[in-house]
């Protein structure tokens, strides 16, 4: 009972700080947007595309067909310099540049090279070169053909065009069909699929670990040796903050999923299992943030140290890029840190539509983490607590 | 001027034997700028490595495999062979390719006309870019062949006769696809993560240091020194100026810590250095500014810390210090402009594509000016409506 | 010779509340003037402007013949001024704080090392230079606190309540060498609110009141003030409050309050004690008031302040 008196006590303190729920709750939330619209639409090509400047149907055609073209997420630009700006920062993985005279020389019979700049080493530009050249040759089979009925029959060029573009239609082309072999993702979806449950993992540990100065505060306050001085056992003191830290962090858990769910359409997968990892996590955090609680000598210090060390700790586990991005030693290392395993856990039950079955190793691997933390922090607390004059 | 200094000293004094300021500005940003520099050592690169499966033996299915060790390609695709469609399902699935081509029988032969097996392409969820790369390699393969199809079929729709098919299938075959694609290569160094993200943290961790500064004079004030310090013949404008340099010389030491430590140990490549000495300047200046008008919005301690916290996270999300501007959507990086963090970070990117000078900084300068200005003008209004001594 | 510090007419309002309300008073050289009210009587209020931390609305400071306001001015320099709370860098090392301390007050570098050392010696911190402020015990952050106030020797040193929350030893020492600053020429502006501190240290005492000065001169005049008068200690059971009322709407009854740290004990200033006793027993008999002892004393400083404000100092 008593350690429930000290559960509502620091629940209380912390629901009245506005700033805490701003970290709590609209920090994560904008940071799953920002990084949500960032990572969708990885699977095309950015393309640039600087329209001619006399444009006739025939370069009207090409622009169309590119912009049309599923693998190209397309963007008009008005100069060449833009483009070429715009493509040196990495905005763009090429920039096509539709030549002026393409309508001329087409119907001149000569052939025709379209530009297209890419940055020579690194980055996306050569495998977008080719996308570019598929659509580019498909337009092109049809001026062939349309030339080549025009000098076959001597109809005028834009009526075997056209002819051309039916033809298209009816034929049987040599087609190239994709088939996915490999459904089993190793990443989480994209979008917000993707920045949601990362953001989740990476908030409710610095959350918790902000906890932690809340916990050095009281102890600083001389609270808990006015606490210690009533008939309550140290125990039933850490007992009590244990637990009130653990709420707020399935709270914000809660939240975060509910908004996940409701405004992101997050699909969480198998519930029991969703449930499950939430719960574990949460026991994670808490006890990391009892243990910052303990260790600390000012709140000061948690407050400057407690986040740069939760995003390094996302960092290493895969909260800000997928782990199977990084070198092999990489991923081995990030998966000292609990994170790595909760992020794996999520990408089984929201890409490859795990139960609870398929994430246990990563549950019993967390709840190893868990245990540790949380005896570690009761332990060095309680030691606090009865041996340091000044708590 | 002497006291100016003597304020600076004494505060810079003070933050450098806090323990955890060292954390924040100097170690942190380090570590994380170094944990990113590993993690995309060589992942910077795109690589497609693609399966093919030759069910043909012909020369057609030769011809395909040809292109895509091609020099273009060279760099980008690694091809490996595999002689069954079950051998390269199993390698996609297993990831060791990220996509496989299996070209069916018959491949060769279709190409002179007759009935066409669709070429297929085995991919898997993770790489659609890949994907995207083997399919669109193989149709650019096939587009002559089945341009050379349209051709006699549109001939025959614009009315050549029937009989003479085979005729024109032969001249057709003869026919170039007139337009092709030409790459060429931008001049400038491509932008290294680390060029990047290491002032980027940079910034993120010394706009930290707000909350800090903010949080300093309110404590000075809770223990009596700012009295003592008005007490003495010191005038406001030496006391602000005095905390306004240890601020500066603290954010910028912040910054140049990051900026040349991602340099010599991680080999990031910034075109002009005087550029990225005043790109680091005005987000020192910033600094001070942002400072400023925390101490004239908030009352206490605790508030400073507060909406520092609050103030820094907007901005540093806005700006584009936790994902990379250039990858977001244009609306997210015309919102980045609304910032200072988001400016220097446009300019470390072009100052990291090489572009030097004022064609690289200049609207950077600006921009972080200018929203230092409206910083400014607030606090001193603020200042003055609640003046109180 | 000149006064080191004049303030005439000084008014200062916050709101609706007049903190102080036209305070004129004048400190010669080598001269402690104590400043004796309770809390909330406007003492740190007239010290905030004589040293220029708050602008009066009305009246003027001028530390030997220089105005002060809250500028930077000259004047500035000549003041020592040493706050309530322990005002000191607590990250900070003994020396490190004398030093900026002094440098503030732009001491050339020379001079600033050796009075630094001179003060630190003065307040007997030598031992401790190098420590940091947060390992010192209270009486020595306390000493360390005056002597931040000394290291450019002003000319006027302002004390606000030096002695508040400190043990009775390092009490001794503060109150030691405030009577050495006195000696030594330097001029002392000193606030408390205990009565004896007052009586031992100053030369010339201003009781304040309700933001007014209601009296002055050196502790033997103001005590000549209440000379025909007593001062009755008593100390009783009962309603003390109400009979405290009661006492003081006697004839002869010129000051009633209820003190003590029990708060067991009345304290009044009355004419011709022996005659009035037996008017206040019956008044305690009639309250239901059992008196255990009566104490008749010859009139002092607290006499003067329950004399002149109808009130105890410490109430």
């Amino acid at each position: 009972m008593t350690a429930l008196a000290v559960t509502g006590a620091t629940l209380a303190r912390v629901l009245r700080d506005r700033t805490a729920l701003f970290f709590m709750v609209l920090l994560p939330v904008a940071i799953i947007v920002v990084i949500g619209v960032t990572v969708s639409g990885f699977d095309q090509f950015r393309i640039g595309l600087v329209p001619a400047a006399q444009a006739g149907p025939v370069a009207r055609e090409l622009t169309s067909d590119l912009q049309e073209a599923p693998g190209l997420r397309t963007r008009t630009y008005d100069t060449p310099d833009d483009a070429r700006t715009a493509l040196r920062r990495a905005e763009l993985d090429a920039v096509v540049m539709v030549p002026n005279g393409l309508d001329a020389d087409v119907r001149a019979g000569r052939s025709v090279s379209v530009p297209v700049l890419v940055e020579p080493s690194g980055s996306a530009g050569h495998g977008a070169v080719s996308s570019v050249s598929a659509v580019v040759a498909e337009h092109a089979a049809r001026l062939q053909a349309a030339r080549f009925a025009s000098d076959e029959t001597g109809g005028p060029f834009d009526d075997t065009l056209a002819l051309a573009r039916t033809a298209e239609r009816t034929a049987s082309p040599i087609v190239v069909r994709s088939e996915t072999v490999n459904g089993q993702s190793d990443f989480l979806p994209l979008g917000y699929s993707y920045s949601t449950p990362t953001m989740l993992v990476l908030f409710v540990f610095i959350n918790a670990l902000a906890g932690g100065a809340a916990i050095v505060q009281t102890r600083r306050t001389g609270v808990y040796a006015r606490a210690l001085a009533a008939p309550v056992a140290a125990r039933t003191l850490v007992f009590g903050e244990t637990i009130a830290y653990l709420l707020l962090a399935v709270l914000q858990s809660l939240l975060i999923v509910g908004i996940g769910a409701l405004a992101f359409d997050v699909a969480w997968g198998d519930p029991l299992a969703a449930g499950a990892l939430v719960t574990v996590w949460a026991l994670v955090g808490t006890g990391a943030g009892v243990l910052a609680g303990a260790l600390f000598r000012t709140p000061e210090q948690v407050h400057a140290i407690g986040p740069a060390l939760g995003i390094g700790l996302g960092m290493l586990g895969g909260c800000m890029w997928p782990l199977a991005l990084v070198p092999d030693w990489l991923r081995s290392a990030g998966h000292a840190v609990p994170h790595a395993w909760a992020v794996d856990a999520w990408t089984t039950l929201l890409s490859r539509d795990g139960d609870l079955a398929a994430i246990l190793r990563d549950l019993g691997v967390l709840a190893a983490f868990a245990t540790a933390l949380l005896t570690l922090a009761s332990l060095s607390l309680r030691h606090r607590l009865t041996t340091s004059a000044g708590a | 001027m002497r006291v100016v200094l003597a304020i600076a000293a004494k505060d810079l004094r003070q933050r450098l034997r806090d323990r955890s300021a060292w954390v924040i500005v100097f170690l942190a940003p380090v570590l994380i700028s170094a944990l990113m520099a590993l993690a995309f050592n060589n992942n910077d690169e795109f690589r497609a490595n693609l399966g093919v499966v030759d069910l043909d033996r012909g020369p057609a299915a030769a011809g395909l495999t040809r292109v895509l060790k091609s020099p273009e390609l060279e760099g980008t695709v690694h091809v490996r062979s595999y002689d069954s469609e079950v051998a390269a399902r199993r390698a996609v699935d297993a990831g060791d390719v990220h996509a496989a081509i299996v070209v069916p029988k018959g491949f060769t032969e279709s190409l002179h006309g007759g009935g066409a097996e669709p070429v297929r392409v085995l991919d898997s969820v993770d790489y659609g870019l890949q994907a995207q790369l083997a399919e669109a390699v193989t149709e650019s393969y096939v587009a002559q062949v089945n341009a050379d199809r349209l051709s006699v079929a549109t001939a025959v729709a614009a009315g050549a006769q029937e009989t003479d098919v085979p005729e024109l299938a032969a001249k057709a075959a003869l026919l170039r696809l007139p337009e092709d694609v030409r790459a060429q290569g931008l001049p400038d160094d491509p932008l290294k993560v680390i060029s990047y993200f290491g002032p980027s943290m940079g910034m993120f961790f010394v706009l930290f240091t707000v909350g800090f500064g903010a949080r300093g004079y309110f404590i000075e004030q809770q223990q009596g020194t700012l009295d003592r310090i008005a007490a003495a013949p010191v005038g406001r404008g030496a006391l602000l100026i005095g905390k306004s340099v240890s601020t500066f010389v603290y954010s910028l030491a912040g910054l140049a810590t990051v900026t040349v430590v991602s340099w010599l140990a991680f080999d990031a490549s910034w075109a002009d250095p005087v550029g990225v000495a005043a790109l680091s300047v005005a987000m020192a200046v910033c600094v001070v500014c942002l400072t400023a008008l925390v101490i004239a919005l908030v009352r206490t301690e605790q508030q400073a810390q507060g909406l520092a916290s609050i103030l820094v996270f907007a901005l540093v999300l806005l700006g584009g210090n936790f994902v990379f501007a250039s990858g977001t959507t244009p609306a997210i990086r015309t919102l980045a402009l609304f910032t200072p963090n988001g400016w220097a970070l446009r300019g470390f990117t072009d100052l990291g594509t090489g572009v030097r000078g004022w064609e690289a900084v200049g609207a950077p300068l600006l921009g972080i000016a200018a929203f230092s200005l409206v910083v400014v003008a607030v606090t001193a209004l603020l200042l003055r409506v609640r003046r109180t001594p | 010779m000149k006064n080191v510090l004049e303030c005439s007419h000084l008014v200062r309002r916050f709101g609706e509340r007049t903190a102080v309300d036209d305070v004129s008073l004048s400190i010669a050289p080598g001269e402690t003037y104590g400043l004796l009210g309770p809390n909330g009587a406007g003492k740190t209020t007239t010290i905030r402007m004589v040293c220029g931390l708050l602008r009066p609305d009305a009246g003027t400071v001028h530390v030997a013949g220089l105005p002060v306001n809250t500028a930077a001015g000259p004047a500035k320099q000549l003041i020592g001024f040493v706050p309530q709370d322990v005002a000191l860098y607590p990250d900070l090392s003994v020396r490190e704080n004398l030093r900026f301390f002094g440098r503030l007050y732009r001491l050339p570098r020379r001079r600033l090392e050796r009075r630094v050392d001179e003060v630190l010696h003065l307040i007997d911190l030598g031992g401790r230079a190098r420590d940091r402020v947060d390992s010192l015990s209270g009486g020595m952050r306390r000493r360390l606190n005056i002597g931040a106030g000394l290291v450019h020797s002003p000319t006027l040193l302002v004390l606000d309540e030096p002695t508040v929350g400190v043990d009775p030893q390092s009490r001794h020492a503060i109150l030691e060498s405030v009577t050495r600053f006195g000696e030594e020429g330097m001029a002392v502006l000193y606030t408390t609110h205990y009565m004896e501190e007052a009586e031992r240290l100053c030369d010339r005492v201003g009781i304040i009141d309700r933001g007014g000065l209601v009296a002055e001169g050196t502790p033997r005049e103001l005590v000549a003030l209440v000379a025909e008068r007593d001062r009755v200690r008593l100390t009783a059971v009962g309603g003390l409050t109400a009979y405290a009322d009661a006492c003081r709407r006697l004839a002869r009854v010129e000051g009633a309050a209820r003190s003590g740290d029990k708060g067991d004990v009345v304290e009044l200033v009355v004419k011709d004690a022996r005659s009035l006793l037996p008017d206040l027993l019956d008044l305690a008999h009639a309250l239901d008031v059992g008196i255990r002892s009566v104490e008749i004393d010859e009139p002092d400083l607290e006499a003067v302040f329950l004399h002149l404000t109808g009130t105890a100092l410490r109430e």
